[in-house]
């Protein structure tokens, strides 16, 4: 006990001549602490990458990934001649791209004016409803995109709004069998899922402003929609940068969930992601190509590596801690 | 002193005396109107689970139950065996899986935000590597099966142990929301590192457990992937998420329902109202913890994110 104590009170002394039993000894309790997350990250994180090595094989079920024939880059020379696979990439860049303009920026927005509410009750009173959809899954969302969107069946008079608009004398809509809509339902039914929550980082951010600077501000003249413009944008300015270089990171990342629960066969052409896609030809829709889902798993994990290499180097450029 | 400015102006109405002008009306519009598109869909589809099939089929708004309220959609689908079970099997996993899940993972970002341990940087790169880089779905399903995992309920489970993602919160909220001087003076004071660690940190980093407990629980809880992915047809391990899926898309799976609804004795209910009623069951525990949830996060997303 005394001992330990010691070594604990002068580590500087101690450094150079200390063994490993010595150090051990000392630190035996936090290694111990780590040790099951350790194990579980070896064997389920890191565990799964000697199955990579399918990407360059061709896949035997009777020979296992070890015993399967190496057949160097035939997959990904497939990969590349694969229409579908071209048409998923563009797909999840487009998406990505739509979630970027109208989703980042509402972000931003629904933060700012939230911030700008006047009565505090009624403030959380909004907050409150806004967080609340953020933890519902995507099943459930989609089942409520399905309530309102749905067109009317044999059994029921359809979702809610094509309810109204028979109401109102017009044509039902099909809203979810729409090629050219589907994205469309894909960046608002985000919105309002994610919205309310991603803007927990700004309001913190808004939280941290000086209120000194609105008082003077105010003396000087200035009405509350130019200390919005002048103060509070400035000062979350750091924040919106850092959340629009994460991700931007993830411009190869497809919400496999969202889109799995939205999609159907008749807007594939607008709404197929990679996600889903290399779901579709390996264990999914009684595809078993495991050899070219693991290769554009693969691509888009390197790909994505390097985008997040850059971004964060940015990051830490910042004054805000990077993510490593 | 927003009166005088506008006073300056020469224009001042009966609302603007009270403090209000057409820029307060737009801020108060548009966050009420979004708020609204947030929560009106689940109380439409609460309510409208709730209507008696005559008012249901009339369809309309729902804002509140006309004509009483009627469970028989609630009864109708409890009558269905696989119901009951799927409730089991997704409470006893996200059970199982939320408490392996933070004991696991705080250890580790304890023991990990002590960087100048040897090796613990090292460590924290690996995990966090983790993030970016992965096997991908077919060779986590080819080491899953080499496992034995495939088709056994533990694949919901023991994957998920250490969650990367609140590995890096929680490392950060050890590195940066504890008092460092808090810490040695436990240790000066001849506390050792396990009595620091269970006397000293713990007790003041509970309700940050706690918050990110009730997150990993909502997580398992809405999950279906790993069903889907690694068990697929084993209909006595599907998890609720996934009776609700099936619910949505599969017609084998609703006409089964609706024959058993049809036995109980009423006119065949219609789909979209069993829809609802599923989704309010899937909804209601989210529910539940959401108040506990909404007290900690503000507080739980941003920890460690601003460096002090």
């Amino acid at each position: 006990m005394s001992q330990k104590t010691s070594a604990i009170a002068q580590p500087v002394l101690n450094k150079r001549k200390t063994g490993f039993i010595t150090y051990i000894k000392k630190y035996w309790f936090l290694y111990m602490l780590i040790l099951p997350g350790f194990i579980s990250m070896v064997i389920f994180d890191y565990g799964p990458m000697y199955g990579i090595q399918l990407a360059f094989k061709k896949y035997s079920p009777k020979a296992g990934v070890w015993g399967s024939q190496w057949i160097g880059l035939d997959n990904f020379q497939r990969m590349i001649a694969d229409p579908s696979f071209v048409r998923a990439f563009t797909n999840t860049i487009i998406i990505n791209i739509y979630h970027l303009i109208f989703g980042f920026t509402f972000n931003v927005f629904l933060a700012l004016m939230l911030n700008e509410l006047k009565f505090r009750k009624y403030k959380s009173v909004m907050q409150t409803c806004v967080y609340l959809p953020y933890f519902l899954s995507w099943v459930i969302f989609s089942g409520l995109v399905q309530v309102f969107l749905e067109s009317p069946g044999t059994a029921d008079s359809g979702g809610l709004v094509n309810q109204l608009i028979a109401m109102a004398g017009g044509q039902p809509i099909d809203f979810l069998k729409r090629p050219e809509l589907f994205r469309g339902i894909l960046v608002i039914s985000s919105i309002i899922k994610t919205s309310g929550y991603s803007t927990i980082v700004y309001l913190a951010a808004i939280a941290g402003i000086d209120p000194a600077l609105y008082e003077s501000a105010a003396i000087d003249g200035a009405n509350r929609k130019d200390a919005l413009i002048h103060i509070t944008f400035p000062r979350i300015l750091p924040s919106v940068v850092i959340m629009l270089i994460l991700q931007l990171a993830g411009l190869f990342l497809s919400n496999f969930d969202q889109v799995y629960n939205l999609y159907n066969n008749y807007v594939l052409s607008t709404g197929d992601v990679l996600s889903t896609y290399i779901y579709r030809i390996s264990l999914g829709g009684g595809g078993t190509d495991f050899e070219l889902s693991t290769a554009m798993n693969l691509i888009m994990n390197l790909m994505g590596l390097v985008v997040v290499g850059i971004t964060n180097k940015y990051v830490s450029k910042l004054d805000v801690q990077g993510i490593f | 002193m927003m009166e005088k400015t506008q006073e300056s102006h020469g224009r001042v109405s009966m609302l603007q005396r009270l403090g209000f002008n057409f820029y307060d009306v737009f801020v108060f519009l548009f966050v009420t109107i979004f708020a609204l598109l947030c929560v009106y869909p689940m109380w439409y589809v609460l309510v409208a689970s709730v209507t008696p099939y005559s008012e249901f089929v009339k369809g309309g708004l729902m804002l509140w139950p006309s004509g009483g309220v009627d469970l028989q959609y609630y009864r109708a689908i409890f009558s269905t065996r696989s119901f009951i079970n799927s409730m089991w099997i997704s409470a006893s996993k996200t059970v199982l899986s939320t408490v392996s899940s933070v004991l696991v993972t705080a250890a580790m970002a304890y023991g990990v935000s002590k960087t100048h341990v040897k090796g613990m940087k090292v460590v924290n790169a690996l995990v966090v590597f983790n993030l970016f880089f992965s096997g991908g779905l077919i060779p986590q399903y080819m080491l899953y099966k080499d496992l034995g995992l495939i088709r056994s309920y533990w694949v919901m489970v023991l994957p998920g142990m250490l969650n990367i993602t609140y590995f890096i919160i929680m490392r950060n909220y050890y590195s940066y929301s504890i008092p460092k001087s808090l810490e040695e003076a436990a240790l000066l004071d001849g506390c050792t590192e396990v009595g620091t660690f269970f006397r000293v940190v713990t007790p003041i980093s509970r309700s940050m457990l706690a918050a990110i407990a009730l997150f990993i629980a909502v997580i398992n809880w809405n999950d279906y992937y790993s069903y889907m992915m690694f068990i697929g047809n084993k209909t006595n391990l599907q998890p609720f998420a996934w009776i609700l899926r099936r619910m949505l898309v599969d017609q084998t799976m609703m006409n089964q329902v609706r024959k058993g609804a049809m036995s109980l004795g009423s006119q065949p209910p219609p789909p979209m109202a069993l829809r609802m009623s599923t989704i309010i069951c899937a909804m209601l525990p989210i529910m539940c913890v959401y108040p506990f949830l909404q007290r900690y996060f503000t507080s739980g997303i941003t920890l460690g994110a601003v460096k002090e």
